[in-house]
């Protein structure tokens, strides 16, 4: 059932999810919010780096205006993650209040790498990271300093490691190898200066111009 | 403002981006509009991969050398567990080692 092939899909990114739920907590925690606030922030904003930057806002005392507003900023991002979704997997108005609500990076990537075209399992990926956040969130907030922290472990290599997983069999043509370097980089220098959510959205809409434009052009040529 | 009011907030302002972007994909995409959203994956999958790949601990070149490793793994098998189990398999061990 594609359900349940979507929630398995998503297995070898759990080792990467758990020890950052966990430390989100941690952090959480460590800014004054109680056992039921991390809760509710990862049941009902559910997006990894935008909570660790309210935790890190809410420890230092921001107010509420600064901490919509980033938050805004860094989850922007997904406008593009369900652009691009629609298209494949033609949803009902249902299905896309429900898997508006779980959508995550993870569970985009997998869904687009699967070539699956289906809501089950869109949802099974998206469901899979929901349910593994929200426990690690809880079993961080419960172990507090027992925590370990994930940058010492290594595995927020993880992240980008399977990203780069979710990438490679992407690279088909010349142009996508030219898109991915040229995205790669602008992301690079486009992350000194702007949040890394907030990059994705700029260099995602620049990068992707580019491919468009470039493959137009090829096949306005072939036609000539 | 109360925590729990902030929160709130902050996922209404995340549930609306996540919901346009289902919403507002038209019925019948353009060409143009379509070979836009192919590269949307690759670029989008580029920009998660390099910022994060330094890491904050001085590690980039044995990350560096794990990640090709795990590249080429992918590469040769296409396989999501066996490439992240490569990559992350030597960047233990060249992290023990080095």
């Amino acid at each position: 059932m594609a359900f349940w092939h979507g929630l398995k899909a998503m297995a070898p990114l759990w080792l990467g999810i758990i020890p950052f739920g966990m430390a989100y907590a941690v952090t959480a925690r460590s800014a004054g919010l109680s056992l039921l606030e991390t809760q509710l922030m990862s049941l009902v904003v559910f997006a990894g780096g935008a909570q660790f930057s309210a935790a890190g806002l809410f420890s230092i005392g921001a107010g509420s205006l600064s901490l919509v507003l980033t938050t805004f900023l860094i989850n922007v991002r997904h406008f593009l993650y369900g652009l691009t979704l629609e298209p494949r997997l033609k949803l009902s108005r249902l299905e896309k209040i429900v898997g508006a609500y779980f959508l995550t990076d993870e569970a985009f990537g997998v869904t687009i790498a699967s070539g699956k075209r289906s809501f089950a399992f869109l949802l099974g990926a998206e469901l899979s990271v929901f349910f593994l956040w929200n426990a690690s969130t809880l079993l961080g907030s419960l172990l507090s300093r027992a925590v370990p922290d994930p940058q010492t472990l290594g595995v927020d290599f993880i992240f980008p490691l399977t990203f780069l997983a979710l990438l490679i069999p992407l690279i088909k043509e010349r142009v996508d190898l030219t898109v991915a370097v040229f995205s790669g980089a602008l992301a690079l220098a486009a992350s000194q200066w702007i949040n890394a959510g907030l990059t994705i959205l700029v260099e995602g809409v620049l990068g992707s111009l580019i491919g468009a434009l470039w493959t137009g052009r090829a096949e306005g040529g072939r036609r000539a | 403002m109360n925590p729990i009011l902030t929160i709130l907030a902050m996922a209404l302002v995340t549930y609306l981006p996540r919901l346009a972007g289902f919403a507002l994909a038209g019925q019948r995409p353009s060409p143009f509009f379509l070979r836009f959203l192919r590269f949307i994956p690759i670029t989008v999958f580029a920009a998660l991969v390099v910022p994060a790949l330094p890491g904050n601990a001085g590690e980039l070149p044995i990350r560096l050398v794990a990640a090709a490793a795990a590249s080429l793994t992918i590469w040769r098998f296409g396989n999501l567990w066996l490439g992240i189990l490569t990559g992350m398999g030597l960047f233990w061990l060249l992290r023990l080692i080095t």
